[in-house]
């Protein structure tokens, strides 16, 4: 018997009792459906959470620490790399060798630090616990939801806000007339940076350490330019890095041996007693260049090559991750989902296959003799079960078609709905819950399947039917 | 004359409960090439068993069956599948006609099972339909045609193969003795053109057109000359 031969007859004999086949491949239908959009709606998702990630470019994206044992992108990209005391430090000269990786297009410097204690808009002031700075060079971006971010050239005294502090100043939904306002920002004790009135120390009489002073706080004023949404940065004041490594200086007076040298000599020409001036020198000091910056962030030319990136900025000595782990994470769990709701849906697909076996149970007890005479004009046992397993099949796979034809219709309706609920929300996606093409075939295929096992018990039973009692059947 | 059919000492037990019916008792019995034989006996003598054994649908208990050089009592399922595709054609009393084919299909069916092109088993099957006076009825289903017709697609069907034998069980069973008639004047004709015939019937009209007519009683062969 040809395969051809196989398949018209099975078809022939679905087609012959309409309504029965019509209800199983319903059933099948129903099952098929379910899967579908259940499986829709969690591939949507799942795509829609990669196309997020792949927007904000994170899986492009090397996190570098100075601290080695990083695994998770996230513990390395929020520039809390920490001092650690054996690490390499986190200096313009490892940027520079990050630069030159393979794959590595350009490197964002982060760099956070708690030494702005409060904001202050007329007459609100509000606590601040950090103050980030990083390259505005597009590598980390934010979600702007009034006035612009931070740019290139941008110099001391401009600063962006989450906009929770905004929501604390009182401009929850009109964060417009906040843009271009002038605040304070005032500093911790012992703040050297710009801004600050460092002044030398005290002349004393005899022989006199330079003590200790105490410094005063800082009032800095700084315009902001945006509001950026919260939800992507933790609650923080964006400063331009340079400002920031300005206030990262450390300024002290102190004395040199010029000065010292000076000081000698104020007493040479001096008869009797001499009280010397003291001479001192305001030496500023770059910490930042020192002690490195929190974490860098390296971008590459392709998520494909994240990976292989992070593995030779490790050799640099340093900590380094992509976005993979921790998205594979995050994958695990639309997985889960996936088979869950996959799950539920297969339940209505195994009810559908239990109507297969019953109508194919049916169909051999109605055909006997039909088995008998083909078994009497030389039909093997064998084409007997692969003719009724084929029908089982047929009404599986005819099910899954239509059943995934089915979905494809509700998911177009319920995108419809989708996308005015995302538009809504100011979110630039549409069309979410995706039916790709693996999916579609992969329903299908699996309706088939489970027509096909459905069949294979009452396919055996007619296979096994002797001819001389089919063809007596009445 | 090499026989075509050779029966040794065939035997076949029923159980139906406790009681166990001997269709075939010990039988031994020939057919020659070209042989016209009529089967009677009363119900549950054993014919139906004797013809079924012949045509390859059961198997005797113990003894041998030899048909055109083929032992036909151990043989497994497949190879007797092919041995009835192409040695045997069947007609049955109720002609087992699928309804919801039509004539032509019906034809072709056991060409299906021999591995023919499609083409060529529409070309035979006409050819069968043709020569059983059917050529204006191919596209017919069961239901658009008389007792009679319906009989003739079957013997069609039975020649499609081309066989070496047909085994009818009581062909002229469900028709009225005109057409019965016709039916019995096409199988002969057929076993005129050298096609064995083993007819199956009570009929003792029939029974005595054939050359033989070997009546069984009780699994036991009363053999007389027609």
């Amino acid at each position: 018997m040809r395969p051809t031969d196989y398949m018209r007859l099975a078809f022939r004999n679905i087609r012959r009792q309409k309504l029965r086949s019509s209800l199983t491949v319903f059933a099948v239908v129903i099952g098929a459906t379910s899967v579908t959009i259940m499986l829709a709606l969690v591939t949507g998702a799942k795509g829609f959470f990669l196309d997020q990630v792949e927007a904000n470019g994170m899986l492009q994206q090397v996190a570098i620490s100075a601290k080695t044992d990083i695994s998770d992108f996230s513990d390395a990209s929020h520039g809390y790399g920490g001092n650690c005391a054996d690490c390499i430090k986190l200096t313009d000269a490892i940027v520079d060798k990050v630069k030159i990786v393979p794959h590595v297009t350009d490197v964002a410097r982060i760099t956070n630090d708690g030494m702005l204690e409060a904001i202050t808009y007329g007459s609100k002031k509000l606590s601040l616990e950090q103050t980030t700075a990083y390259d505005a060079n597009g590598i980390l971006t934010n979600n702007v939801l009034a006035g612009r971010d931070i740019e290139a050239g941008d110099k001391d005294g401009v600063i962006t806000m989450t906009s929770d502090y905004a929501d604390k100043f009182g401009f929850k939904d009109k964060y417009d007339q906040l843009i271009g306002k002038e605040v304070r920002l005032q500093t911790r004790n012992f703040y050297t940076g710009v801004g600050a009135d460092v002044q030398p120390p005290p002349q004393c009489n005899g022989p006199c350490k330079p003590q200790e002073q105490e410094q005063k706080p800082t009032i800095l004023t700084a315009k902001i330019v945006g509001i950026v949404d919260t939800s992507n940065s933790s609650k923080t004041i964006r400063v331009p890095l340079e400002w920031m490594r300005g206030m990262q200086q450390f300024r002290q007076y102190q004395m040199t041996e010029a000065d010292q040298k000076l000081q000698q000599e104020s007493c040479r020409n001096a008869h009797g007693p001499c009280n010397p001036t003291q001479h001192y020198t305001l030496l500023v000091k770059d910490m930042l260049a020192e002690n490195g910056y929190g974490s860098l962030i390296a971008k590459v030319d392709n998520s494909k090559n994240a990976a292989a990136a992070a593995t030779e900025i490790r050799k640099l000595g340093v900590g380094a991750a992509d976005a993979q782990e921790s998205i594979k994470q995050q994958l695990t769990i639309f997985n889960i989902l996936g088979l869950v709701l996959g799950g539920i849906g297969g339940i209505a697909l195994a009810v559908a296959a239990i109507g297969v076996v019953n109508t194919m149970v049916m169909a051999i007890l109605e055909r006997t003799r039909e088995i008998g005479v083909m078994r009497a004009v030389g039909a093997k046992r064998s084409a007997v079960r692969t003719l009724f397993t084929l029908e089982a099949s047929m009404l599986g796979f005819i099910g899954g078609v239509i059943g995934v034809a089915a979905g494809f219709g509700l998911t177009r309706v319920a995108n419809i709905f989708v996308n005015k609920q995302l538009a809504s929300q100011n979110v630039h996606a549409h069309d979410i819950i995706g039916l790709p093409i693996w999916l579609i075939l992969a329903v299908i295929g699996i309706a088939t399947l489970i027509g096909m096992l459905a069949g294979l018990y009452p396919a055996a039973r007619a296979a096994k039917l002797d001819p001389v009692e089919a063809l007596r059947y009445e | 004359m090499n026989s075509l059919i050779e029966l040794r000492n065939v035997t076949k037990t029923y159980h139906l409960g406790d009681e166990t019916l001997k269709a075939l008792d010990n039988v031994s019995f020939t057919v020659n090439p070209g042989e016209f034989i009529a089967i009677t006996g009363p119900s549950g003598s054993g014919k139906s068993t004797l013809a079924n054994i012949i045509g390859g649908l059961d198997h005797p208990d113990s003894g041998s069956v030899v048909v055109d050089g083929n032992e036909l009592a151990h043989t497994r399922d497949n190879k007797l599948s092919n041995y009835r595709n192409h040695n045997i054609g069947f007609v049955f009393q109720s002609f087992n006609l699928q309804g919801t084919n039509t004539a032509l299909e019906n034809v072709m069916l056991p060409l299906v099972f021999s591995h023919m092109k499609n083409k060529e088993r529409k070309i035979r099957a006409e050819e069968c339909l043709k020569a059983v006076g059917l050529a204006d009825r191919l596209m017919h289903k069961p239901s658009q045609l008389s007792g009679g017709q319906r009989q003739r697609v079957a013997i069609a069907r039975a020649l499609a193969v081309n066989p070496k034998i047909i085994i009818a069980d009581e062909p002229t069973g469900n028709l009225d003795s005109a057409r019965g008639g016709e039916i019995m004047k096409l199988l002969s004709g057929l076993n005129k053109q050298g096609i064995t015939l083993l007819v199956i019937t009570h009929d003792m009209n029939i029974a005595r057109t054939a050359h033989r007519i070997v009546d069984i009683r009780d699994g036991k062969i009363m053999e007389r000359r027609g």
